[in-house]
């Protein structure tokens, strides 16, 4: 039982479609504070498109998304829920620095507005966060795959959310840093903040993530804790059997 | 004709004195636009709008109109029909920049062509700047100073969205307004542009010192200032030397503007060239 009344984040029979395909069927979640929530599933069964309906980027086809059990968002376009993209979807070839890209975070939509101490402030609170504070005015095209990582990392805590929402974290990293990210996730999930990461990697779900949501053909097709979702007739279900849409 | 004559005796001119001041004010605000259409890679879209941004030019012309509404009408028809292509007809975008673009040239030169003066197109295309009048230069220090202060407010976002305009809308940012503010704002350089180097040439300064500051500066505000500074050299000194040795102004300034990227390209790549072959020596020789 969870120690919350009300979860943090929920879909309500939230659905996806492109054109006239269905990534995301009809999807009923709940996420509580303080969660660490690993999506798996192949590629094509919609763990991206949960993830992108949550966040707002892609618009729900039905259903709804919920925060904080109130107020009710057909598109969570909201700070309270930080979006952490792959990697590969940034410009890592612009001479920006990371106190920059970081405090893109606080820029919401009063574009005009000049950072106040207060953004400053968060900004260096969040690159402390994930211990890049002594790189604010390193250009982000000099950074690893894994400072670059912790910096979108950073980006999404600037935004001082609720939810957590990465989208394949730890693809393209090498092991050691791999480590260091998860250590960071863990970390930050030992306060109310929930985090729902969409993972490949399957071990690692098991191992660092306390609750695992499969998914299959744009269905959720198994949701608990990581050990049993995850065992051997689980894998098999899951990755290997093909699931009617 | 000693130095100091050569740097001072056109501006004893009037003419040469507004050209000046049209061209410095044009030289600093599409280095700064050209930072941004680099980095967001619309280099061909401005291309594609300034060849476009005739067709206004000319219609504007022809009822008597001012050549900038009619210019920023062009530019934003132009955005119209691409959007057009692209969302319902689905035509991939740099087809759609490219037919719509060259469309409105076309239909740009027929406009200019119908004029009495047969030397307006060579003057809308390449500029003039012994047409330079007083009011032009007040329509391009203000819009000048318009680009400029645009550009700085909304510097926050426009960084936002280059780096990850995904992100940006998850934060609420309304990413198709912040492209639609920024390809006025390059239209608007265009048409500054246009008295003195002309539309075509305006492109040239726009993308040119921002290519030499992309390979030279290391943080945006330093790609900001050598941009502006390239700018200004190649402004400056194309019109001093399209003025002595009777060269079209235009082209002489893209020219030393082009010649600018070369210039950086040795001073950046041999130099880290010879660099790793002295870092490299001295490996071999501690190694011996």
């Amino acid at each position: 039982m969870n120690r919350h009344a009300t979860p943090v984040l929920e879909t309500r029979r939230l659905s996806v479609t492109y054109g006239r395909r269905c990534a995301l069927q009809p999807t009923d979640l709940a996420v509580w504070p303080g969660e660490a929530v690993a999506i798996v599933g192949r590629n094509g069964s919609g763990k991206s498109s949960l993830l992108r309906a949550l966040c707002g980027i892609e618009p729900a086809a039905r259903g709804e998304v919920v925060l904080h059990a109130e107020s009710c968002h057909h598109t969570a376009r909201t700070v309270e829920v930080a979006y952490v993209p792959q990697r590969s979807e940034a410009r890592w070839d612009l001479p920006f620095s990371v106190g920059q890209v970081v405090a893109a975070g606080r820029t919401r939509n009063r574009w005009w507005r000049r950072g106040s101490r207060g953004d400053r402030d968060a900004v260096d609170t969040a690159l402390a966060a994930v211990d890049l504070d002594d790189l604010g005015d390193r250009a982000v095209s000099e950074l690893s795959g894994g400072q670059a990582q912790r910096v979108l990392l950073a980006r999404a805590l600037v935004q001082q959310p609720d939810v957590l929402l990465m989208d394949e974290p730890l693809a393209g990293l090498d092991l050691e840093t791999v480590d260091t990210v998860l250590a960071l996730i863990q970390r930050l999930t030992v306060g109310d903040l929930a985090v729902c990461c969409v993972l490949h990697e399957v071990d690692i779900a098991r191992g660092s993530f306390s609750r695992v949501v499969a998914l299959s053909g744009g269905a959720v097709v198994a949701d608990g804790p990581a050990a049993s979702v995850l065992d051997a007739d689980g894998i098999e279900s899951i990755f290997l059997r093909r699931v009617a849409a | 004709m000693n130095w100091s004559g050569w740097l001072t005796e056109p501006f004893a001119y009037d003419f040469m004195v507004r050209a000046a001041v049209a061209t410095i004010a044009v030289c600093i605000a599409a280095p700064a636009c050209g930072v941004w259409a680099l980095s967001r890679r619309l280099v061909y879209l401005t291309d594609a709008m300034s060849h476009g941004m005739l067709a206004g030019v000319a219609g504007a012309a022809i009822i008597g109109g001012s050549l900038l509404v009619g210019g920023l009408i062009a530019a934003l028809a132009m955005a119209l029909f691409i959007s057009l292509l692209v969302v319902r007809a689905r035509v991939p975008e740099d087809g759609a920049i490219g037919v719509v673009g060259q469309g409105l040239f076309a239909l740009g030169v027929i406009g200019v062509s119908l004029q009495s003066e047969p030397r307006a197109l060579a003057h809308v295309l390449f500029g003039n700047p012994l047409t330079v009048s007083r009011f032009d230069v007040i329509v391009d220090v203000t819009l000048v100073v318009i680009v400029i202060g645009t550009l700085a407010a909304m510097k926050p976002a426009l960084l936002a969205t280059t780096f990850d305009a995904v992100h940006a809308r998850t934060v609420g940012m309304r990413v198709g307004l912040i492209d639609s503010a920024l390809l006025v704002v390059l239209s608007m350089t265009v048409v500054a542009g246009l008295v003195t180097v002309g539309v075509l040439m305006a492109v040239t300064l726009i993308v040119a010192p921002a290519v030499t500051a992309r390979m030279l500066g290391r943080s945006l505000n330093a790609m900001f200032a050598i941009a502006v500074a390239s700018g200004l050299m190649a402004g400056v000194a194309g019109l001093l030397l399209s003025y002595h040795a009777g060269l079209p102004t235009g082209p002489t300034v893209a020219l030393l503007a082009v010649a600018q990227v070369g210039v950086a390209a040795l001073w950046a790549h041999p130099a880290r060239a010879v660099q790793r072959s002295l870092i490299s020596d001295r490996a071999s020789a501690a190694a011996h």
